[in-house]
């Protein structure tokens, strides 16, 4: 477990190095963006500007300064809002939490049912018609089913808001309205999700429901519901929790798609939004906070898979 | 998602920023628009306006982007205002008289002009800015005050005061400015810059420390006192900012309660909460007009821009050679069907330019050659220049098929079909163009840095009341590997450098600019370094019960009468 732990600092350490070097060497300059436009600049200003924010040091300095300050906690400032990087990206972490985690929620609310009802109605046209939601849902583009959503529901309908958290007017308090605001956007983040679970809830329940206890238990003369609610989905559900750990990361990183749709204001819009005007220490910031995530969420799932079948050790 | 964005990617050069948001001029609106002086305008209700992107800085003396502009220029009025009928400079919170030498402004603010605090907004409040703007680290407009007497010293901490601002000391609303030399757009830029108030932001800058500046004072983005008609309310960070009415407003309280500026993804999704009226105004894309305009709740409203979209043509390409060929150049200008282009890609809105000043700006001349489409007179201009057509259809000298890149930024779908409409015409006349793409952000610095990649490009200027066309085309403004510079298309001419210094002055009065950028406006038209392109219309696209909106050419936001807006119960 400790040597998984410590895994994670080089591959964070690798992931950090990469990002660096890649955003910085992509054409562009931060600098001239974001002073494009000003009428009375001088090179001399522009000058001064880059050294202000360390861009006008060699590569390898400004890595190393820039790790120093993560260490310190320091992301650096945002060059577009003159604010430390780190501290805007979380407060824009709670609004991609919320999203994500609703997202979390109806994967497992539909997805689940949906798997197991199309493995015990086998071969119908329900079950068939589950298997090919299965197989569009994962396949549609994100942003298609975004646009989408937002006619229908929003333009067509007028059943739901398209954008933003809350409508103009309208305190931060008011749930109803923020449940309608989420209600679009994670639903099309969930999508994929949903798809996945009831192809894969199927199978598992088809593998379980073929199995001898299975057949023992309805042999015993235990109701239908009985057999299928404690025996058969319990063991089915098992390799479900393992999955639950990469979760969490893949709903942020997807998240990213469906914020810029719906202009939710999460991290993912955020750090989008950075990437287009070289903001670096946002980007760094952005890109840093979901990698972390991510391996944080691995080391769960390893955790996790020792725990639901001891077999595995984690080592 | 990145047609809006691609909107905001026209260049804003000339003109102050500060000014973006209170400019105006002559104006078409929407047929069968409604007079409003028939009703009877009532208070209440609120405009919700989309926008591509965030804000970054609720300041006009540290930031530079056009949404933060869009929001700080509703908070901080200016001294100096544009006329919406001509883009003169127009008196607003101050008065001003100019000396006779043309070197010292005296100015006299309003006396009913107030904070929204109750304090009256004096010659300090100015000053501050000045300070202020001076110290900053970060502001893009470090340069702005440069002219200034004694503004560079206090920038560099070598003096505790910029000299060249004098306060009266019998009244606290009395100031005068000395600058080095005239400097004609100084009005604009100079005092288009809006005093901040110096009982909230006067203590983060101090005379004797240049290390103490404004950069990290919260109320930078949470403004406790505004000048401008509305106050700042609450900033929901990434979604919406809100503004509330200034009771106080020297010109008048706003008959608004409020004004919200919402973050919109995408041009698409921004016509869809026009019609759901989540937005109630919004500028929209030339695609969606003829939808919009068919719903009975919205109206668009529609006007002349001084700005243009253009194809630049580098003269001193080291690969293609043959733009430096003036014949070469207006070959071009002939050979493509600029009309076509207008109904293809802008959906006729717009209008076509034929040099420097669109036709609504005052610097603007008449007479100029329109290049009408002409494939003959282009096919015997190349042929002048030494090109014979050869089997393949393309023209050709010494072997060598004359072709080359046109690049223009991804994402701009206006742009993108601009370029293969051009592609397709000069492939027509026999010339051979390879389109292509490139992000903004890495082609900015490219033009700018006068990388020998770039061959020709189709890009925008963004231009406001202000005439001076100087960063753009004098000769010293041409890019080199120490300092970068706008006029990327390496354009080099004696006569334009000396009418470009005139219209700088000494002389500042209207007519001697005018003349001197008519003559400047004759010669670009017929070197054309550019092909001048079009001039798109503005479109806004406003819920159609909004009231008293009279937008115009220098007010790119249409917004600059706000307070007078109401809204039709």
């Amino acid at each position: 477990m400790i040597r998984r732990l410590l895994y994670a600092i080089p591959t964070l350490l690798g992931i950090s190095v990469i990002v660096f070097m890649l955003t910085r060497l992509s054409p562009g300059d931060p600098v001239r963006l974001f002073t494009f436009g000003s009428v009375t600049i001088t090179e001399d200003d522009i000058r001064q500007l880059r050294a202000f924010y360390g861009l006008d040091q060699p590569l390898p300095v400004q890595y190393v300064n820039w790790m120093l300050g993560v260490l310190r906690g320091d992301f650096g400032m945002s060059l577009q809002y003159h604010k430390p990087a780190l501290g805007l990206l979380l407060e824009r972490l709670p609004a991609t939490l919320q999203l994500a985690l609703a997202a979390l929620l109806l994967q497992l609310l539909i997805g689940v049912p949906l798997g197991v009802y199309a493995a015990l109605k086998r071969g119908s046209w329900v079950d068939n018609a589950i298997r090919l939601f299965g197989v569009v849902g994962h396949a549609v583009p994100t942003f298609w089913i975004g646009l989408l959503a937002i006619i229908l529901f929003a333009v067509t309908l007028r059943v739901l808001p398209s954008q933003g958290l809350l409508t103009v007017g309208k305190d931060q308090s008011d749930i109803i309205d923020r449940l309608r605001h989420i209600i679009l956007p994670a639903f099309v983040l969930a999508l994929a999700g949903i798809a996945n679970y009831s192809r894969y809830l199927r199978t598992e329940t088809l593998d379980v429901i073929a199995q001898d206890f299975v057949r023992t238990a309805h042999a015993k003369g235990l109701r239908n519901r009985t057999v299928v609610f404690t025996h058969a989905l319990r063991n089915a559900l098992i390799p479900m929790v393992t999955a639950l750990g990469g979760l969490l990361a893949v709903l942020v990183s997807g998240s990213l798609i469906v914020e810029q749709i719906f202009t939710w204001p999460g991290a993912g819009q955020f750090t989008y939004a950075a990437a287009r005007v070289k903001d670096y220490p946002v980007i760094m910031a952005g890109v840093m906070l979901g990698s972390t995530l991510l391996v944080v969420s691995y080391l769960i799932r390893d955790v996790l898979y020792a725990v639901v079948d001891p077999r595995i050790k984690a080592r | 998602m990145k047609s809006t964005r691609a909107m905001r990617m026209f260049v804003s050069v000339l003109g102050a920023a500060s000014l973006v948001a209170t400019a105006c001029a002559p104006s078409t609106t929407a047929p069968g628009a409604t007079p409003a002086q028939a009703e009877t305008p009532v208070a209440g209700g609120r405009v919700i306006e989309g926008t591509a992107s965030d804000a970054q800085r609720l300041n006009p003396a540290t930031s530079n982007d056009n949404v933060s502009s869009l929001v700080s220029g509703k908070i901080y009025d200016s001294l100096v205002n544009v006329d919406p009928k001509t883009g003169d400079p127009i008196p607003w919170l101050g008065k001003w008289t100019v000396s006779s030498d043309g070197l010292t402004y005296s100015w006299t603010i309003e006396a009913k002009a107030n904070w929204s605090d109750g304090k009256p907004i004096i010659a300090d409040d100015f000053l501050t800015r000045v300070k202020s703007q001076l110290r900053s680290k970060v502001t893009p407009n470090k340069s702005t005050f440069n002219d200034v007497v004694g503004a560079q010293d206090y920038q560099a901490g070598k003096a505790t005061s910029v000299s060249g601002i004098k306060i009266d000391p019998a009244d606290p609303k009395k100031f005068s400015v000395t600058f080095t030399k005239v400097f004609c757009p100084a009005l604009l830029s100079v005092f288009g810059s809006a005093p901040l108030p110096t009982h909230i932001f006067g203590k983060y800058t101090v005379d004797s420390d240049v290390t103490k500046n404004l950069d990290d004072a919260p109320e930078i983005n949470a403004p406790p006192v505004a000048s401008g008609p509305f106050k700042f309310k609450e900033w929901r960070k990434g979604d919406q900012i809100i503004l509330s009415r200034n009771d106080t407003y020297f010109l008048g309280a706003p008959l608004l309660d409020e004004y919200v500026l919402k973050v919109v993804a995408d041009s698409t999704v921004g016509a869809a909460q026009l019609k759901t009226g989540e937005l109630t105004v919004y500028s929209i894309q030339p695609g969606d007009v003829a939808d919009l305009s068919k719903q009975d709740s919205l109206k668009v409203y529609r006007w002349q821009n001084p700005g243009y979209t253009y194809i630049g043509w580098r003269q001193q390409s080291p690969t293609a050679t043959f733009l430096n060929d003036k014949r070469v150049r207006q070959a071009l200008a002939y050979g493509i069907n600029m009309k076509d282009v207008l109904q293809a890609v802008y959906f006729g809105e717009g209008t076509q330019v034929f040099s420097h000043h669109a036709p609504v700006s005052w610097a603007a001349a008449t007479g100029l050659n329109p290049y009408a489409y002409d494939k003959a007179k282009a096919e015997s201009l190349l042929k002048d220049a030494g090109y014979a057509k050869g089997a393949d259809g393309f023209f050709a000298k010494d072997g060598k098929t004359l072709g080359f890149t046109i690049v223009t930024n991804q994402g701009n779908k206006t742009r993108e079909t601009f370029l293969q409409a051009a592609a397709e015409q000069y492939k027509q006349l026999g010339v051979k163009i390879n389109p292509k793409l490139e992000a903004f952000e890495a082609l900015v610095p490219k033009l700018t840095g006068g990388s020998p990649e770039i061959e020709s490009v189709i890009i925008g200027w963004q231009i406001g009341a202000e005439a001076d066309a100087y960063t753009l085309w004098h000769s010293s403004a041409i890019p080199t590997p120490e300092k970068g510079g706008n006029n990327f298309v390496f354009f080099k001419n004696a006569r334009v450098d000396q009418l470009l210094d005139i219209g700088r002055g000494p002389d500042c009065s209207k007519d001697a600019r005018k003349k001197a950028y008519q003559e400047f406006n004759q010669i670009l038209n017929e070197e054309q370094p550019y092909n001048f392109g079009i001039s798109n219309n503005v479109l806004l696209a406003t819920a159609a019960n909004i009231r008293g909106i009279d937008p115009g050419s220098f007010s790119p936001t249409g917004e600059w009468n706000i307070h007078k807006w109401w809204i039709k119960k």
